[in-house]
């Protein structure tokens, strides 16, 4: 993965939108008639080519957005832009160039592989000289070639899924829209749909998705928007997100759960950690993120040793995108999250 | 990855096909994917496909309709003859009475398969799949409605000569069963339009073949559809779609004016039923059709939940 220029730095922004942008978001929202704010003053600028990720919790508001931006809903305020088309006034020519795969495998299985390729292709307006060439080079990139004759609903949940992703390429779009792509799939065939979301993405397609997982954005995206209640609170690079968490993660974990609210007090008295770091409990397990980690940790063993807490594990390890949602939360609790969104939200 | 901004047609050589950039559009020239006709015939195309998959169901409807043909006709053959005979078609063999029922079973049972459809789609996510491609919602619909009415059509005709061959006679030649044919797709739209509506309101294939029977047999036997009306069902069979649709046909079967719920004289012959029941028929259709256009595009609109 090549890093974008826009890739460092806390305060990592993206350029201004200059209509070139394969996302031009402004201030987007959308308000439900019952007063649900499924988004709230979304603004998102992304450069064509790029492969960017939102990530967040279930119901955090990253399939609305989604239908926003691919015009399956309309904002109830704000503006998008789509490979420079405004996606209220140009509908039709915002879904020409982009493609869109639900969170929900959506293929007919009553047509084959091949059949439900071709009807995208029609659906589509792809040239029809182009057509059968296109169908097997995709069926060629998701390995369904095999299969191709065989009606989708004899297929396993991976290759719908992989058939679904297809059926968004056939238009060979600037954009496409992902959304939670690996969610339901076992882990062989998550690390496959991720080969063909890199492959597309080689190819300059610009990609969106939204995922639940933070090792797939890790993976995937060249960079992120962290979304929750409809709001984005972070983004950057995942290694920006990361270095944002402050340093490395001291994991210990121990015989029985007894020990660890003992051990979070004696890990907060350990100078080093009470002056530079942080002390969760997260899953019985104590999780201390610091930028002496390598350091604190005999300090630590030996403290807890002295008071006869048994420890079976530890690791020092790099921040993972998880860790990022505890630093947030983190800032939230000491109220930083209150300060007013304009300002880091672009 | 690229790093942002890369040319895409830098990246040809991985996928020969895209060269030449015959459809990656560009900014600034809004792309016009099909004509509207065009969008039709893809849609049109992706039902037959379906239908021809799974063919069982199509036969079935015209199994269906010969099966109450023979049923009824040998059944109530006789006694219906005598009733005929009472209300002045003492002429007419019951065999040819029986036909517009017929193809009126045929008609609903066929035209609530474009609800099985639409709950298909919703469940399966092709509808918001549909919905994101650049073909003109129009198209969509039509599309598909053009392919039940086609399949409506072909099991008409199956039905149609099968009672011919069995001994029905059709006193308005070719002229007249296409006049028929027409008559049973105003009925069919109709009733594809109930079907989606209640297609949305259950999101349910079960509920939808339930509902079949449902509308299906009361609404035949409360119309003049398998035997003269008596005077007491009257006031009913006047508020039943059927009673035109089958009054129509029967017109049109015969050669004459049948229509026994209203009284209409100034356009002679068989007119004075076709002209009233298919402009009731044709009322009922935009209404019903405007209905459930509507709250398809209210559910292609709140996708999102």
């Amino acid at each position: 993965m090549t890093d974008g220029p826009t890739d460092d730095g806390i305060g990592d922004r993206a350029p201004a939108s200059d209509g070139q942008d394969a996302v031009a978001a402004e201030t987007l929202a959308l308000t439900y008639p019952d007063g649900t704010e499924a988004v709230r003053d979304v603004s998102l600028s992304i450069p064509r080519g790029e492969s960017f990720g939102f990530l967040g919790p279930n119901g955090a508001g990253k399939t609305t957005t989604i239908k926003l931006l691919s015009t399956l809903l309309e904002p109830t305020a704000g503006t998008v832009r789509v490979n420079g088309f405004d996606v209220s006034e140009q509908p039709t020519a915002v879904r020409a160039t982009v493609g869109y795969m639900a969170q929900e495998v959506a293929v007919d299985g009553e047509l084959t592989a091949r059949e439900n390729l071709r009807f995208a292709c029609d659906a589509y307006g792809v040239p029809v000289g182009d057509r059968a060439e296109r169908i097997d080079d995709l069926l060629d990139l998701v390995d369904l070639a095999d299969v191709a004759d065989t009606p989708a609903e004899r297929f396993s949940g991976g290759m719908k899924k992989r058939l679904d992703a297809a059926t968004a390429l056939v238009h060979d779009p600037q954009l496409v829209f992902l959304d939670e792509p690996t969610t339901g799939l076992d882990p062989k065939a998550r690390n496959r749909l991720w080969e063909y979301v890199q492959r597309i993405n080689d190819r300059g397609t610009t990609v969106f998705l939204t995922t639940q997982y933070l090792a797939e954005a890790d993976e995937l995206c060249d960079r992120l928007a962290v979304i929750r209640d409809g709001r984005i609170v972070e983004r950057g690079s995942p290694r920006a997100l990361k270095r944002r968490v402050g340093g490395e993660v001291l994991e210990v974990t121990f015989e029985g759960d007894s020990s660890v609210h003992r051990a979070a007090e004696i890990a907060r008295g350990t100078d080093a950690i009470a002056s530079a770091g942080s002390v969760e409990i997260d899953d019985g397990a104590l999780r201390i993120v610091t930028e002496r980690a390598r350091a604190t940790a005999p300090d630590l063993l030996v403290a807890l040793r002295e008071q006869g807490i048994d420890v079976t594990g530890i690791d020092v390890r790099a921040p993972s995108l998880e860790d990022v949602f505890f630093a947030i939360a983190d800032e939230e609790t000491a109220g930083l999250a209150n300060a007013p969104d304009g300002e880091d939200d672009r | 990855m690229s790093a942002p901004g890369a040319d895409a047609d830098a990246l040809d050589g991985v996928s020969p096909t895209d060269g030449g950039d015959t459809n990656r559009n560009r900014p600034g020239e809004p792309p016009t994917g099909n004509s509207l006709l065009g969008d039709v015939r893809v849609n049109f195309a992706r039902w037959n496909r379906k239908a021809l998959r799974n063919p069982t169901a199509f036969f079935l409807e015209i199994v269906a309709g010969v099966f109450s043909l023979v049923l009824f006709a040998t059944v109530f053959g006789d006694v219906s003859e005598v009733a005929l005979g009472r209300v002045g078609y003492g002429n007419v063999a019951y065999l040819t009475y029986l036909l517009p029922a017929v193809l009126m079973q045929a008609t609903i049972g066929s035209a609530f398969t474009s609800g099985v459809g639409l709950v298909g789609d919703l469940e399966s996510g092709m509808f918001e799949k549909v919905l994101v491609t650049p073909m003109s919602w129009t198209a969509v619909v039509a599309g598909k409605s053009l392919s039940e009415l086609t399949r409506i059509v072909m099991q008409l005709l199956a039905v149609l000569g099968l009672g011919v061959a069995m001994g029905a006679t059709i006193e308005t030649g070719i002229a007249g069963i296409v006049g028929i044919l027409v008559v049973c797709l105003l009925v069919g739209l109709l009733f594809m339009s109930v079907a989606n509506i209640l297609g949305i309101l259950t999101r349910d294939e079960e509920a939808l073949n339930a509902a079949t029977m449902l509308f299906m047999f009361p609404l035949l036997f409360l119309s003049p559809a398998f035997i003269p009306l008596s005077s007491d069902l009257e006031l009913v069979a006047i508020l039943n779609p059927i009673t035109y649709g089958v009054e129509a046909v029967r017109a049109l079967v015969l050669g004459e004016d049948t229509l026994s719920v209203i009284e209409v004289t100034q356009f002679g012959g068989l007119y004075d039923t076709l002209v009233p029941a298919v402009a009731i028929l044709l009322a009922l259709d935009l209404l019903f059709g405007a209905l459930s256009v509507r709250m398809v595009s209210r559910v292609s609109s709140t996708a999102a939940e």
